[in-house]
């Protein structure tokens, strides 16, 4: 291997090498402008770099840089851009050190760009593995009883799906000699198969990734550490942590031809109606609103479910684009949050947004557009995504998870509603509505991922074009 | 690949950079509503009033230029569009943002940014004292922006985006004191109505876009003349559910019946929404396909019908009216009905010329009833009314000259010769008949009579009421403007000298006229000219010479029962109360429990009986948690496996 073979890494490196130039820098001297001067420009140069990554694109049996990893690796590093802009603010004053918390999140963004990249189950568990260990300590970072009992949980219950996940790749290992996607297959194919231990393996795996999606039944974490996770780092959760991983769980399923085990398909089918319906359900009358979130991301990852178990060219476009809608609805809404939080405690309850629209009017209006984009109402990108999602099942044929999903739509929208109306109703007596001022940079995030949410909903085709050209080349 | 499509959608491209500007026409008034909206009652009324009027002006005054530009240099084709962008795009379905602009749409462009514009112009004296000032230009420029993507949209989407968005305004503009109940009931009423003929339009385009396989406009009239003989069941159920939804917005018979109620809007809005512009889409949209009805003779026959009937009990009723501005509105009804009448007998471009001429004389009346309103205190009733023309003398002459126009006084006035080419097609046009000319005869009669009772009631006679207010230089100058409208707006088509048919006949077929024989073109016009001058003469003999026979008449009992049919538009209301309303509400209110509610009922029963059981789950447990991960590899292995 020469150093040119390695030049497509150089975006990941560029994250790797800017936390560990933090890291020594804290050595010398605390900064927070530093680092988080330093993050941002880190995160940024790497997104740049993505577009000078040409020639090998193939990085070992280990990762591969082609234009599908370079979309979600772009699509994690602004996700990552937008946390680091919303936690500056939010960390001030809610704990003295807060320059570890750029190096963690440097770190993660890391590990989920390496999971969009990897084609190998090497590369794919450690960057897992790199993933969750740095979530570990940002969920609890700021150290109040809620966070760390949050972090402690995640680090319970990951550190057992790392298990299954791992005793999965053994059996995956042990039947085909190979940990390579691309050549699984052929794997696969040869003769004297034990196809009970083959499956086995993908239920197992499944389960991991399940996990990791907060996909049901393996969401029950949710909630609880969504709440607990001070607002940016349920952020980061929601968005960085999923679309890593989904974009593995998409890359490895086409590869090996998901759809040759009419099992798994109807596996995987069970999660995506168990997932709509269970976050749905949840969501329903509950009174957090970070819970909300996180039910309703469980009912999320299920509509993306579908569009997954879709075939042909479809399905990617789906995918892609309803993760994208997905990524800017998530940010917009935990940046809400995130902003209306007081010292004390997060503005998490639904109590906290009443009558926010009579101080707050524009704060009021972008929640609005959020909530109306995550119910999937027209001129707004969620629309489009759940569009194109009806529109791939529809195509592959797949009428009873379509008709599921028609209905969780319906049931999904009692409760955005419900918080709408809360928001224009007359204003309660809350501590959380008393926060002075907003701070601008913040402020700005939330317009741009308004603009950006009503813009991919009027006008998605670039987009879609770009998506389209992604996957051409897949 | 996904770029060639879009070129493929993209009608060839006039090359002048004055049709880029056309997006500009309906950008103008949409950042008008935007800015208005956003600030809000913060925003002081002068700059509100800029705003407002401003927007529209802006598009009336890019409209001239490519206008101008259209007529010195006609694109290829006499048509040009502009695609935007494409909204979605699955497979064969890829709704386009795409203004298309042929003569058609170029004289409703016209006539909506410039009516609109002198409109504006007078509302903001007109709304001057009311609350919500810059709520009501931000609803009025919302309105002109609808109307125009309307009337410019290449497809049937954009068509209905349109279509929706003017039932919306109208919707909010007839309850714009909304403090009044009753305003608010006038305001559902229109919506109501309106959405049973919008209902069958849907249908109908989607009826349209699954047999045809496109969207856009003028593909689906390709298709439909090769692929659907004349009289074929798919051309007549398009065309029938198409002309469904405009009888439903121009308020012709069944669906008439809102349009007097609307008239609890403010004044400026019943001249621009209920007058001059949004009342006429539905004449709009049955030019616009015209194909289709011609595919469809039963239903182009039926037109022909429904607009005759119309504009007879639509004028009967309009006699009887007390109120200055439902006398207005049957008029309005009733000139729609001469548009129907037009476009039923294959006179298309005399149902635009009547459309164009109207929409300036209605739109004066309007606005002078309004001054005449303003001017008395919101008197509205014509009795109590009476020789304002000392009083009010611009706003006395102006109105003449509106009412000369709608009683198509010979010669002088645009009303004169609209009315006259409808009248002369409705009898030598191949679908014409005697029976449609008998009946646009009486109606023309009729609309005299009316009209011209209306001026004598209103300024002849005995003053009634003090005038109160006059109106000052921004409410005359529209009226100044319209009356001159009203006048030359008419010598754009002489007989023999066909500037307007010949500028649309690119867009709209020119009518085929038959039996030349039964009577000559000038012969029909002096008939007409005599029919309108009686009606004249007759409203002085009986209501300025000598009330007292029309009140002998009214208080004998036959009399008093034929004035308060007529003075309830011929009962339709009462009859729509009895069997639709009446009963509707009767089985929404039994039933209330039954088992569709249960379905629904039963859903959020059971998503809440779901939520309790599933909160159960969500112990907080770390163990707990950890089972059911364990559980759900068990299932899931089990269905991988074992299934």
């Amino acid at each position: 291997m020469t150093l040119n073979d390695l030049a497509p890494l150089i975006p990941l490196m560029v994250i790797a090498v800017s936390s560990v130039i933090i890291m020594l820098g804290i050595a010398f001297y605390r900064s927070r402008a530093f680092s988080g001067l330093l993050t941002l420009a880190g995160i940024a140069v790497a997104f740049i770099t993505l577009f000078g990554v040409q020639g090998t694109r193939q990085v070992t049996s280990l990762l591969i840089l082609d234009d599908y990893a370079l979309f979600y690796i772009g699509l994690i590093l602004a996700a990552s851009f937008v946390v680091a802009l919303l936690s500056s603010d939010y960390l001030e004053g809610r704990r003295e050190n807060i320059e570890e918390f750029y190096i963690l999140l440097l770190l993660s963004t890391l590990g989920s760009s390496v999971l969009a990249a990897s084609t190998h189950f090497v590369s794919f568990f450690i960057g897992l593995e790199i993933l969750s260990v740095s979530l570990y300590a940002l969920i609890a970072y700021t150290r109040n009883e809620l966070n760390i009992e949050a972090g402690v949980k995640y680090l319970v219950l990951a550190a057992a799906s790392s298990a299954f996940l791992l005793f999965g790749i053994a059996l995956l290992y042990g039947e085909t000699g190979t940990m390579e996607f691309s050549r699984m297959s052929s794997g696969i194919s040869a003769q004297g198969i034990n196809k009970g231990m083959l499956l086995t393996g993908f239920a197992l795996v499944l389960t991991g990734v399940g996990f990791k999606l907060a996909v049901a039944p393996f969401h029950m974490w949710t909630p609880d550490v969504y709440e607990g996770a001070p607002a940016p780092v349920t952020a980061f959760v929601a968005t960085v942590s999923k679309g890593g991983v989904f974009a593995l769980l998409l890359r490895y399923f086409i590869q090996v031809d998901m759809h040759a085990y009419p099992s798994l398909f109807g596996a995987v089918a069970f999660i995506a109606v168990a997932s709509m319906f269970a976050g749905n359900l949840l969501a329903l009358l509950q009174k957090n609103i970070k819970r909300i979130l996180a039910y309703s991301s469980i009912a999320h990852l299920g509509y993306l479910l579908v569009a997954f178990l879709a075939g042909g060219v479809m399905r990617v476009t789906a995918v892609t684009f309803y993760l994208v809608a997905y990524f800017i609805t998530t940010l917009g809404a935990f940046g809400v949050v995130t902003m209306l939080s007081g010292k004390e405690r997060d503005a998490d309850a639904v109590e906290d947004y009443q009558g926010l629209f009579r101080h707050r009017p524009w704060l009021a209006l972008i929640f609005s557009a959020m909530l109306f984009s995550l119910a999937g109402i027209p001129l707004t990108a969620g629309f489009i995504g759940k569009f194109y999602i009806v529109a791939a099942g529809a195509g592959s044929a797949l009428w009873l998870l379509v008709i599921m999903l028609v209905i969780n739509s319906a049931i999904g929208l009692y409760y955005y509603l419900r918080i709408i109306v809360v928001l224009y109703a007359q204003p309660g007596h809350s501590e959380v509505s008393a926060v002075s001022s907003l701070p601008l940079t913040g402020s700005l995030v939330l317009v741009l991922l308004t603009v950006l949410l009503l813009w991919l909903g009027v006008y998605p085709e670039p987009l879609i074009e770009m998506i389209h050209r992604m996957t051409m080349r897949f | 690949m996904f770029s060639k499509h879009w070129m493929l959608i993209a009608p060839a491209r006039c090359g002048a950079e004055m049709m880029e500007l056309l997006w500009l026409i309906p950008a103008f008034p949409l950042a008008g509503f935007l800015a208005l909206a956003v600030t809000g009652a913060r925003m002081p009324k002068r700059l509100a009033a800029i705003i407002g009027t401003g927007s529209v002006g802006a598009s009336a005054v890019v409209a001239l230029f490519i206008g101008m530009h259209f007529i010195s240099s006609p694109p290829q084709g006499h048509l040009s569009s502009q695609t935007l962008w494409t909204w979605i795009e699955i497979g064969e379905f890829r709704p386009s943002i795409t203004f298309y602009l042929d003569p058609l749409s170029l004289v409703m462009t016209f006539v909506v940014t410039f009516v609109g514009f002198l409109i504006h112009l007078y509302s903001t004296e007109f709304m001057a004292e009311e609350e919500g000032y810059s709520r009501f230009f931000a609803y009025m420029n919302l309105f002109v922006c609808s109307m125009l993507i309307l009337v410019l949209a290449d497809n049937l989407l954009l068509l209905y985006l349109g279509w929706e968005g003017v039932g919306l305004c109208s919707y909010l503009l007839i309850g714009f004191w909304y403090k009044d109940h009753a305003n608010g009931r006038a305001a559902m009423k229109a919506f109501i109505v309106t959405r049973v003929g919008d209902t069958s339009m849907a249908i109908g385009f989607i009826l349209l876009y699954f047999n045809l396989g496109t969207l856009n406009i003028q593909e689906i009239m390709q298709r439909a003349s090769q692929a659907w003989p004349v009289g074929s069941t798919f051309a007549v159920a398009a065309a029938a559910l198409l002309l469904g939804g405009a009888l439903g917005k121009s308020a012709q018979l069944p669906l008439q019946t809102w349009l007097p109620d609307a008239m609890a809007g403010p004044t400026p809005v019943s001249a621009l929404i209920h007058a001059a512009t949004m009342v006429t889409a539905g004449v709009y949209l049955i030019a616009r396909t015209n194909v289709l009805f011609t595919l469809a003779p039963v239903v182009q026959e039926a037109v022909a019908v429904i607009g005759a009937l119309t504009l007879l009990i639509a004028g009967f009723s309009a006699l009887t009216q007390h109120d200055i501005k439902r006398v207005l509105a049957y008029s309005t009804i009733s000139q729609i009905g001469y548009m129907f009448l037009a476009l039923g007998v294959g006179a298309w471009s005399a149902a635009l010329f009547h459309f164009m001429t109207h929409a300036f004389f209605k739109a004066l009346l309007f606005l002078g009833a309004g001054a005449v309103i303003l001017a008395l205190d919101y008197e509205h009733n014509m009795f109590r009314m009476g020789g304002l023309r000392k009083e009010l003398p611009l706003t006395f002459w102006t109105f003449l000259i509106g009412s000369a126009s709608l009683s198509a006084l010979p010669l002088v006035t645009a009303g004169f010769y609209s009315k006259d080419l409808i009248l002369w097609y409705s009898l030598s046009s191949e679908d014409g008949s005697p029976w449609f000319w008998a009946a646009g005869m009486a109606g023309a009669l009729l609309t005299s009579i009316y009209t011209f009772r209306m001026v004598f009631l209103i300024f002849f006679g005995a003053a009634k009421g003090r005038v109160s207010r006059k109106p000052g230089m921004t409410m005359k100058f529209p009226l100044l403007i319209l009356a001159v409208l009203s006048i030359i707006g008419g010598f754009v088509e002489l007989p023999r000298i066909p500037i307007f048919s010949e500028f649309v006949k690119t867009a709209l077929p020119s009518a085929k006229t038959l039996h030349e024989g039964l009577l000559g073109e000038g012969m029909q016009q002096v008939i007409a000219s005599g029919v309108s001058l009686i009606g004249v003469s007759i409203a002085y003999l009986l209501f300025l010479r000598a009330p007292l026979n029309v009140e002998r008449f009214t208080s004998h009992p036959a009399g008093k029962a034929l004035h308060r049919f007529w003075f309830s538009g011929w009962g339709f209301d009462w009859l729509y109360n009895k069997v639709f309303v009446g009963p509707f509400i009767w089985i929404a209110r039994t039933n209330k429990d039954d088992f569709i509610d249960l379905i629904y009922g039963g859903m959020a029963w059971y998503g809440r009986f779901f939520h309790v059981a599933l909160s159960l789950t969500q112990s907080g447990k770390v163990r707990w948690y950890a089972m059911g991960i364990t559980i759900g590899a068990v299932i899931t292995i089990g269905i991988t496996v074992f299934l």
